[in-house]
């Protein structure tokens, strides 16, 4: 007889499965929902990506932008721009308005010319054209405001603010702008004015921080791929020491697509935890599956198949149905953009059909079936035939060891899951570290699992019977415990650890700011005004601390002679790259900074340019004390040399920048302040209300911000995050629970007789309820123990070393959802339970 | 043949020595009943001629084969080649039909017109009219009698039956006794049937009786 061939195993396993799907309902459920999960997020991404890249030239504006800080262009740039096809400039600022009643608001300024915008329509309420909206009526400017402005002064449309020296008036409100996306985060409602006003109004002077884009549309004839990355690379030839940002209509925004990325990795994440339970959930329904087959399987075996031969019959039956369950799986996932698209979001969701992606999931859920049902597999190749013989009543957990192979197979299957997880990665560390958490975790579950296992069964003899059989169905072969602490326990840790970053991310951008938090930032104080402001500031605001450093805009441009483009910093340090960085100068050591390598230059130093950077930053950009950086500032390259390193305490929320350069450097360049002003007793909004208003109407061009503000901002941002990963995790607690309801009903048959023998005996129902009860209760409780332990400190690395905050235990929240998920196992388990005991011994007992 | 056979199955205080110094031959067509009481260790015995319980200590060669030098796969190739089993209770494979579990042992023996030669077997069984039915829609006798067509198909060199008439009723067990004995005779098929009955073992043309164990007398 030749190999069972895989025909003969496929014929076997399909007149196996006439039996019907019973016992398979919550492995198919845990494939179903593990493979929706990540191939939904994949998809909600890919919709993302696609719709960036397909919307790419409306968000960006333009074909290309080129973006400078600072300055304007020069003549011979805005010449080369300008023969390369139809160029619009703009510039962006931070800005005050006020009304004339005095109240002032943060604006996010956008100064436009005539050809803004190139691509797209900015939409205006009522409808007006931006000429007609921005034009200039006798001294009046024209403007269009988000309508939040107009809501948060309480003015109606057609009201005139002061914008710096000169009046405007908001003709309209602005319902869409096209380029929306690729602006970031705005800390204030957006106000469009047209170009002839922003030089009016006083507010461009030397060092003001403008960010200044010359938009450019190519001819129809040049508007291939190859010819956008042709001018990118001209006017990097033609312009190498410009210091401007080219983005490309296929980089619209930069950081929106990598934020992007790197959420549907977290999301991914979770996708696999849910999948990995539902791995148990798979394992848990193999075991059982295979255990109802003994006989069948013990048959095969006499009439002369192998127990490879047993092993590919169900592994191919297994796999058939891990295909079943993964199709609609994939369904779902794939129609997750379109539901998300039906709900109007202001993203670029171009909801597709994306074959690689959905592949990716399908293989996952593959693998996972193959990692978790290959070692019951292997169980089944040496099942003993004596059960034909002997007619034994067969045990449950009666299995033999896997062979060597199987153990090595199922290590080949994790190791190809561990690959694909780490490989598809967007960030490699952070997909290890989950790795290696993952196995951890499953590690020490398994060991709780079998530590009370244990001591339920070394237990001193316990005199009421109900507390002996709750111990007894601890620790019996066949008991819930591993399944009920794994699956709980898992889906716990993660519920745990997401609950806490969340928890921990609002305490500190929200809830408590840091104790020395400053209450305002003010930007854009000109150097002629510095002393008159800081004298001001004492006046209005008695009892504030005011500390005040120049600050410029700079974009590192080369790194020990190593182009920046060519530069590959690991993903958390990539952020100082992509842009212009704020950067200062200053004869002592920032306060807020530690020095820890190198030393600080003397008082007055005159030599070679220096710069002190902070450490992660140039551990990430590989730079070394003593080694050269080179930074564009104004259009100019600056070559430094690496004088020291620095620890920055970033959560202090102070004026820190990550370079620090000789005050040399910059004699005689335009430079404006930034101040912050803390308040050490405390003050009110009234209090900080009145000095916002006596600022804008004394420094018209000083823009000050609201650190409360700015953190609403932000932690608005991360609710929005937070929805997403909270609904995955929420999904790995329902598969937790179907994993549990699947363990339940695997035991069913052994409940009922233990029930039944119980009942004869004298028990009533309520005592037996009571034992399972306590049952679940114990393996339960120990659960979710574990995943407050865990999640706790999963959290805590998460945030003080990928996110380099500081944690603290939040206990509300976690031990509310431990103590739901160990209600929700008694629950279940009683629910189980109850139809148990509703049994009538007779009928039982006479087929016994 | 079986040379000085010894098994013991258990661990520490639940070990039996269930097997004692079995010395066996039997040769080509004959037909011998295994008799004694329950617990002698006849379906050992059994099951280890059907190379499915290896033996601590002794030889065991079933048609040329030393069943103690194949390994699992080995041993499962020649169940497949040399041995055909009816067991008491029938052990058909419910998600089957009648022809299917017929043709099943034949399929894992590489034979391609498997389905072809499983209703011949049936047919030869007088279960033509059965073939595409259930176990679960037939008699016990008419399941047994598809478990002994499954058990003939592959042409066997051993036919084993364990207690073939223990779950049928008296009428039926001896139709199923007369089959047996008939298709041994006609495919001169060795034989060996384990059975409590004396009266049904004394068909046979050689007695073996066990008790605790060991081979009494012959």
């Amino acid at each position: 007889m030749r190999r069972l061939r895989p025909i003969v195993a496929a014929r076997m396993a399909a007149r196996e499965m006439r039996g019907g799907l019973r016992g398979f309902y919550v492995f198919i459920v845990c494939i179903l929902l593990g493979v929706a999960a990540i191939a939904g997020v994949n998809a909600v991404a890919a919709a993302l990506i696609e719709g960036l890249a397909r919307e790419g030239r409306t968000i960006l504006g333009g074909d290309l932008a080129f973006i400078l800080s600072l300055r304007e262009a020069r003549a011979a740039e805005l010449a080369f721009l300008k023969n390369q096809g139809e160029v619009s400039r703009l510039g962006t600022l931070r800005a005050t308005v006020r009304t004339t009643q005095g109240e002032a608001a943060l604006v996010e300024l956008k100064a436009v010319d005539s050809f803004h915008p190139l691509y797209g329509v900015v939409a205006l309420e009522p409808t007006l054209s931006l000429a007609q909206a921005l034009g200039r009526e006798g001294d009046v400017y024209g403007a269009a405001a988000d309508p939040a402005l107009l809501a948060r002064l309480g003015l109606p449309l057609g009201a005139q603010l002061t914008l710096g020296s000169v009046q405007i008036q908001v003709r309209a409100t602005i319902e869409s702008e096209p380029d929306k996306l690729s602006s970031g985060i705005g800390f204030g409602p957006r106000l469009i004015v047209g170009d002839e006003t922003l030089r009016a109004s006083g507010l461009l002077q030397p060092g003001s921080i403008v960010r200044w884009q010359y938009r450019v549309r190519l001819p129809v004839s040049k508007q291939s791929e190859a010819s956008v990355l042709a001018v990118t690379a001209a006017a990097q030839q033609m312009f190498p020491e410009a210091g401007w940002e080219i983005r490309s209509r296929s980089r619209a925004a930069p950081s929106l697509q990598q934020n992007i990325v790197r959420f549907t990795q977290y999301l991914t994440l979770v996708g696999l935890t849910a999948l990995l339970i539902g791995g148990i959930g798979v394992g848990n329904a193999v075991k059982a599956h295979l255990d109802r087959r003994r006989r069948v399987i013990a048959t095969f075996k006499c009439l002369g198949a192998t127990g490879a031969g047993v092993a590919a019959i169900y592994l191919m039956q297994v796999m058939v149905l891990a295909c079943l369950a993964a199709i609609p799986g994939l369904a779902l996932g794939a129609a997750l953009p379109f539901i998300v698209a039906a709900f109007d979001l202001p993203l670029p969701l171009a909801p597709a059909l994306s074959g690689d992606r959905l592949a990716l999931a399908f293989v996952y859920g593959m693998l996972v079936a193959a990692a978790f049902a290959l070692w019951p597999l292997g169980r089944a190749h040496d099942l003993p035939v004596s059960a034909l013989f002997r007619d034994e009543i067969a045990q449950e957990g009666n299995w033999a060891r896997p062979r060597l192979r199987y153990a090595v197979a199922t290590g080949v299957v994790l190791a190809l899951l561990i690959g694909l997880g780490v490989a598809t990665a967007y960030d490699r560390r952070i997909a290890i570290i989950f790795v290696i958490a993952a196995a951890a975790v499953f590690v020490l579950l398994r060991l709780v699992a079998q530590l009370i296992m244990l001591a339920a069964r070394r237990a001193p003899h316990l005199r009421s019977p109900v507390l002996r059989l709750a111990v007894a169905n601890l620790h019996r072969p066949g008991a819930l415990t591993p399944s009920v602490v794994l699956s709980l326990g898992l889906g716990l840790v993660l519920l745990v650890t997401v609950i806490a970053i969340e928890g921990n991310l609002r305490r500190q951008f929200l809830s408590a700011l840091p104790e020395h938090a400053p209450t305002f930032y003010f930007i854009d104080i000109p150097a002629s005004e510095t002393n008159r402001f800081e004298e001001f500031i004492r006046a209005h605001a008695p009892g504030g601390v005011l500390q005040r450093v120049p600050m410029l805009r700079g974009r590192i441009v080369a790194a020990n002679g190593i182009p920046a483009e060519e530069i590959k910093p690991p993903p958390d340090v990539a952020w100082a790259l992509q842009s212009d960085r704020g950067i200062t100068f200053s004869d002592a050591l920032p306060a807020g900074s530690q020095l820890v390598e190198g030393e600080w230059w003397p008082r007055d130093y005159a030599g070679a340019p220096l710069v002190s950077f902070e450490k992660r930053i140039a551990d990430g950009l590989g730079l070394k004390v003593g080694e050269i950086v080179t930074v564009n500032v104004l259009g100019r390259n600056i070559t430094a040399k690496l004088a020291n390193l620095r620890s920055v305490d970033w959560q202090s929320l102070g004026i820190n920048f990550v370079m620090v350069f000789s005050p040399n450097t910059f004699i005689g360049a335009p430079v404006t302040s930034i101040a912050t002003l803390s308040y050490p007793a405390g003050s009110t909004r009234l209090q900080e209300g009145g000095l916002m208003r006596a600022v804008a109407a004394e420094f018209p061009g000083v823009s000050a911000l609201r650190v409360r503000d700015l953190l609403d901002a932000v932690g608005q941002t991360v609710t929005t995050l937070t929805y997403g990963i909270r609904a995955a995790s929420a999904l790995t607690l329902i598969l937790a629970a179907c994993v549990l309801g699947g363990a339940l009903a695997a035991s069913q048959r052994q409940r009922i007789y233990d029930a039944v023998i119980l009942k004869t005996l004298g028990a009533t129902r309520m005592r037996l309820l009571a034992a399972y009860a306590l049952e679940y209760l114990a393996s339960g409780a120990a659960a979710a123990v574990f995943g407050l332990l865990a999640g706790a400190a999963a959290a805590a690395f998460v945030l003080t070393r990928l996110m380099h905050l500081s944690f603290v235990f939040i206990p509300g929240p976690l031990l509310l959802s431990c103590a739901l998920g160990t209600l929700i196992t008694v629950l279940l388990g009683l629910v189980g339970t109850f139809r148990a005991l509703g049994h009538k011994p007779a009928p039982i007992l006479r087929n016994l | 043949m079986l040379a000085g056979v010894n098994l013991t199955l258990g661990r520490g205080r639940a070990r039996v020595h269930i097997l004692k110094d079995i010395d066996l031959y039997i040769g080509n067509g004959e037909a011998v009943g295994l008799l004694g009481p329950s617990g002698s260790g006849k379906s050992t015995l059994l099951m280890v001629i059907a190379g499915l319980e290896r033996t601590d200590s002794g030889i065991i060669a079933v048609n040329g084969n030393e069943l103690n030098r194949l390994d699992e796969d080995g041993l499962a190739r020649f169940r497949a080649k040399n041995v055909g089993i009816v067991f008491q209770s029938f052990h058909l494979i419910p998600t089957m039909t009648a022809v299917e579990n017929v043709a099943v042992p034949l399929e894992f023996a590489g034979v391609r017109d498997a389905r072809e030669r499983a209703k011949l077997e049936l047919a030869a069984l007088g279960l033509e009219a059965r073939a595409d039915h259930y176990p679960a829609e037939l008699s016990g006798g008419e399941q047994q009698r598809v478990a002994l067509a499954r058990a003939l198909a592959p042409e066997p060199a051993i036919l084993l039956a364990d207690e073939p008439t223990g779950n049928l009723d008296e009428a039926t067990g001896a139709e199923i006794i007369d089959l047996i004995f008939e298709q041994h005779t006609r495919r001169a098929t060795t034989l060996l049937l384990v059975t409590h009955d004396a009266a049904l073992a004394s068909r046979c043309g050689r007695l073996v009786r066990l008790r605790s164990g060991r081979l009494e007398s012959e």
